[in-house]
């Protein structure tokens, strides 16, 4: 018994040698838990894709604190409580001093608490909810919330095609698709628009023609869809059945902004106007580099989701240079003074830890099968 | 140290949680199962607990001992209403009518105002823990074993054999249904509650189809001779996620296949002790 505890001693002090010895070159490691498989997981994916494009870069001009910047990705399969285990796996387990991710706003409200109750900042790339941050105060998000850019949207189709009058649709069991509806309602009454019928449907549904109808027979100027990629595209396409005429456009959230609804919708998706905080065809000399680099990578074009990573990489990554220690108090105040200009436009938090600056919002339209900047 | 145990404790506290939830939906399986009826309400009822008890915590800020019972009691109510007519149907019919009731549910938390729509309830307090999870685990396991050594557990038996022969010896089938459904559900609203005040938030996605075929998956893959059988199902079905997390890509592959062979080479379970044995050799609850 004594020999075998001998043992152990000499074995762990030869580790704490070796770990002192390696001390220097062992990566600053933060966590990301992201859907990486599941329904979902084209989120997710894209996510990654931008924060190892980032990481990249990072690590090329010398990492951070002098060592290597790494993430432990973890899955969370778009589940609640896989999405907590992973949560605390990192900062239980692996003890990273930051969290990047959950993909889903629903994910976020379950694994936020835990963060906030251990004090490791948490920073969304996709979450878009009302709600979020209001979470607890180590709680970040670096998306530009539906709330800010649906009104630009909006506001701009008022003011270039005369909108008057609008149908709205929504998908009623999801938080995201729910929410936008909340913020759509909310800025159609600030402008002023009226509304003539408000429909909903289901994120699996892929009949919309009872709906699409009745929108038809009140004759509106435009329909206001607050709906993901598969339904997205499946109104879009029931539209075009209907024979709605094309000068009725639909205007999306953030979720139709994807270069997959006309890979499905194909020119029925023409005229479909967006907000979006990212846009592939920005001209800026960052957002070209990004695209290329991208491209080179992964041999297929970036979505916004992979932008909105790619930035915050990058402002976690000055957030630790920063905080001079990878300790997640000293980060958490760090990250609340970031300033970055990046692919998405000039960043910074508010005090309430949400993105402050709207002026990288573009509306945009598609054009055949191509998204591109509305004039 | 402590604070190697502190970080371990943390680290496994929602699986541990988890546990000892599913096991509780596992049984709450189990009580139809084993008469032989295949209901897909569990998940129903088990958002009927989470919802009903969030609510009570939420705005009324009410006692958790009695959140618990409410969570119990309305779930119970609820099975006797749709119990009476739904119990006269039986094998497909009765699971399609009871995945209806989830459906339905689910629709209406979509929409009502009440339960915050899509955007679920968050913020629920963690009032939930080891002694409320295993201690009702526990005590439902101990009622199991007395009910399943009793007169009632052999008339269970004889129903899941042959309803026909059971209900010629005089065994009162539809109330022997009723209240097999009755419990199934105060089961599952328990565990809804216990859910929801350990995760902190709940949505109606949380229970709907996929959450009741998962709850039936416990009792297939454990089981139904005995009331441990359906707990180890979902034991080895809630692991096997987490232990697999360092494949990666690869996880929900080897995940399925894992259960897939089970399914071939065990296809009664993987504990397919009766119940007699087991009650006669096991003092010690595992």
């Amino acid at each position: 018994m004594i020999t075998r505890r001998l043992a152990l001693a000499a074995a762990s002090f030869a580790a704490m040698i070796y770990a002192g010895a390696a001390a220097a070159q062992t990566p600053v490691t933060i966590g990301a838990i992201e859907i990486l498989t599941g329904p979902n997981n084209k989120y997710g994916i894209a996510i990654k894709n931008g924060f190892d494009l980032a990481l990249d870069e990072v690590n090329k001009a010398g990492g951070v604190l002098g060592a290597p910047l790494a993430i432990a990705y973890e899955d969370s399969a778009g589940n609640k409580d896989q999405a907590l285990n992973a949560a605390r796996q990192l900062i239980g387990g692996k003890k990273v001093p930051l969290i990047l991710g959950p993909t889903l706003s629903n994910e976020m409200f379950a694994v936020g608490p835990i963060a906030v109750e251990r004090k490791i900042p948490i920073v969304g790339t996709s979450t878009t909810a009302n709600g979020i941050t209001a979470i607890g105060p180590y709680v970040f998000r670096t998306s530009l919330p539906e709330a800010d850019v649906v009104p630009v949207t909006l506001r701009t189709a008022k003011e270039k095609l005369g909108v008057k009058k609008v149908a709205v649709m929504y998908g009623n069991d999801d938080a995201f698709t729910k929410s936008g509806y909340d913020v759509m309602k909310a800025a159609l009454e600030k402008l002023g628009i009226e509304t003539l019928t408000t429909e909903t449907f289901g994120g699996k549904d892929t009949d919309f023609s009872a709906q699409l109808t009745k929108i038809k027979s009140l004759n509106p100027d435009a329909i206001v869809v607050s709906a993901l990629v598969e339904a997205g595209a499946g109104i879009l396409l029931a539209k075009k059945a209907l024979g709605i005429p094309d000068s009725v456009r639909v205007i999306g959230g953030n979720g139709l902004n994807s270069p997959q609804v006309p890979t499905v919708a194909r020119e029925a998706a023409d005229g479909t106007l967006v907000g979006s905080p990212w846009f592939i065809d920005k001209p800026d000399a960052a957002n070209q580099k990004f695209v290329a680099a991208y491209k080179a990578k992964y041999n297929m074009d970036p979505d916004q989701f992979a932008a909105q990573a790619y930035d915050t990489l990058f402002i976690v990554a000055q957030a630790i240079k920063d905080a001079g220690a990878a300790n997640p108090e000293k980060i958490r105040d760090a990250l609340g003074k970031v300033k970055h200009n990046g692919v998405m436009g000039p960043f910074s938090f508010t005090p309430d830890r949400d993105p402050a600056d709207t002026s990288g919002v573009v509306v945009i339209e598609m054009k055949g099968g191509k998204f591109q900047i509305f004039k | 140290m402590p604070e190697f145990i502190d970080d371990f404790l943390f680290t496994y506290q929602t699986l541990v949680y988890s546990l000892g939830i599913n096991g509780l939906l596992a049984l709450s399986m189990y009580v139809v199962l084993a008469l032989g009826q295949l209901s897909l309400g569990q998940a129903a009822f088990m958002g009927m607990g989470a919802y009903v008890s969030a609510l009570l915590t939420v705005k009324i800020g009410a006692p958790f001992l009695l959140v618990l019972l409410a969570a119990m009691l309305v779930p119970a109510l609820a099975a006797l209403i749709v119990g009476a007519p739904t119990l006269r149907l039986s094998g497909v019919y009765l699971a399609l009518a009871t995945i209806g009731l989830g459906e339905v549910q689910r629709i209406f938390f979509l929409n009502s105002e009440l339960t915050g729509g899509a955007l679920g309830l968050s913020g629920i307090p963690m009032k939930g823990g080891l002694v409320s999870i295993y201690g009702s685990l526990g005590l439902a396991l101990v009622a199991f074993i007395f009910v399943a050594r009793s007169k009632i557990g052999r008339a269970m038996e004889a129903m899941r054999e042959d309803e026909l022969a059971a209900g010629a010896l005089g065994v009162d089938l539809p109330a022997y249904k009723l209240a097999a459904l009755v419990v199934s559900a105060m089961l599952a609203g328990l565990a809804g509650a216990l859910n929801a005040h350990v995760t902190s938030f709940i949505s109606p996605e949380d229970y709907g189809f996929h959450a009741a075929v998962s709850i039936l998956s416990y009792a297939l893959l454990g089981g139904i001779g005995s009331p441990f059988a359906p707990v180890l199902g979902a034991f080895i079905l809630t692991l096997l996620p987490e232990v697999l997390r360092s494949l990666a890509d690869f996880r929900g592959v080897v995940n399925g296949a894992i259960i897939v062979l089970v399914v071939i080479f065990m296809p009664r379970g993987l504990m397919t002790w009766r119940m007699g044995r087991i009650g006669a050799s096991t003092r010690r609850p595992s």
